[in-house]
């Protein structure tokens, strides 16, 4: 019994913790991430693949806009906490072009939306776009400083 | 060979030949190097991988159905490549047979294709491409055809496996890695290890149709390279950023 109680140190039981939280940040990233298609006929979109990455002083967004003109290039708030980046196709693209001929749809813009998860200044933005991808800079809110004594 | 995995041969495998490897990865640098090679080197299918380990997926070309992992060939070259994103629990087994079926075939050298993330690649022209080897005097034969060498750090994924693996087999084995986006598909990236590709082996490739085609790849490309992105995640690919230590 003392020695079962002894295996299971804390060390353990935050290894043990560590696990189901990497299994559940697994399962939530297959549900939000790839399970849903990276086209839309109703729209006419395909989905960019989009990044965003967190630094201590802003959060970088990427997008992969290939087949794109910069001038009909679009970044849009639609709240503090989500933006949409719509950009139109140079040449229209059918599922044809893709080997598919069991679907029906041309495509004539990229669009994504994404989170931003803490808060950024969007009014602060700078946006560049070379070779074909997009990079748009936050700076990030701060928040107060601690005094240290 | 793994009971896990098989490797069926569906015609006769050629013997002494140089096998390249083009899986998944960083940028899909080395899937779609390898790709553009099968389809200009004209290379016919010549045996596939078969595994419990890999998804329930089949591939269908021209209405016909094809394994995600093919190995195509001539009497020269062995090339390898997967439509798949390659789960990390399933990559050693699927490197450890691809190695040991190498050595069954007498491989005369392993080139694994691939790329390396950096930070800043959308300012970057001419992607540079650096040299691995898995022995003293294969890498000073890549000093000698003016390849960068990767002198110290660390690598994960397929090259990694592949160098590995094929060291312990006392198999001759070159990684050639470009630098390249980390999640976004490069073929220009995949143009520059190509062309070092011809510095090494008898294979030259003109690779401008793969640049003309640059975009649309891009565009093709990006539900694999999504999913890739999420197997890149589970095996800790940005170790590769790491700096080692050395005392």
């Amino acid at each position: 019994m003392y020695e079962r109680r002894r295996k299971r140190s804390i060390f353990d039981l935050m290894s043990e913790y560590m696990e189901e939280f990497e299994a559940l940040a697994d399962e939530l990233m297959e549900s939000t991430f790839a399970e849903r298609p990276s086209w839309n006929t109703e729209s006419c979109c395909l989905e960019p693949l989009c990044n965003v990455f967190v630094t201590p002083t802003e959060v970088v967004v990427t997008a992969d806009l290939p087949n794109t003109d910069h001038k009909t290039l679009k970044v849009e708030a639609l709240s503090e906490d989500l933006i949409e980046i719509t950009a139109k196709m140079k040449r229209k693209m059918r599922f044809d072009d893709f080997g598919i001929t069991h679907r029906e749809g041309e495509f004539s813009s990229l669009r994504c939306q994404t989170r931003i998860p803490v808060p950024v200044d969007t009014k602060r933005m700078k946006i560049s776009f070379k070779r074909g991808i997009l990079e748009i800079r936050f700076p990030r809110k701060r928040g107060y400083e601690i005094k240290v004594e | 060979m793994s009971e896990l995995v098989r490797i069926v041969e569906k015609k006769p495998i050629p013997s002494e030949a140089t096998m390249l490897i083009g899986l998944p990865d960083v940028g899909l640098v080395g899937l779609i190097a390898t790709s553009y090679l099968i389809s200009e080197l004209d290379l016919e299918e010549i045996a596939y991988m078969d595994s419990d380990l890999l998804p329930p997926v089949v591939v269908l070309h021209e209405g016909l159905p094809h394994a995600p992992l093919r190995i195509y060939g001539n009497k020269n070259f062995i090339a390898v490549i997967s439509e798949l994103a390659i789960s990390a629990r399933a990559l050693h087994t699927v490197m450890r047979t691809l190695v040991d079926w190498g050595q069954t075939k007498k491989v005369k050298m392993i080139v694994s294709m691939g790329g390396i993330p950096i930070e800043n690649r959308q300012v970057i022209t001419e992607p540079k491409v650096y040299g691995a080897a898995s022995s003293k005097e294969l890498l000073d034969m890549l000093g000698k055809k003016e390849l960068s060498i990767l002198n110290e750090g660390y690598m994960v994924g397929p090259q990694a496996l592949a160098m590995r693996y094929s060291a312990e087999k006392k198999i001759s084995a070159i990684a050639l890695l470009a630098q390249s986006f980390y999640n976004y598909p490069d073929p220009e990236a995949a143009a520059m290890t190509l062309k070092e590709l011809s510095k090494i082996t008898e294979i030259k490739i003109d690779v401008s149709k793969l640049l003309e085609q640059g975009e649309e790849i891009r565009l093709k490309a990006r539900d694999i390279m999504k999913r890739t992105q999420q197997e890149m995640t589970h095996m800790k690919k940005s170790q590769e950023y790491d700096l080692p230590l050395y005392v």
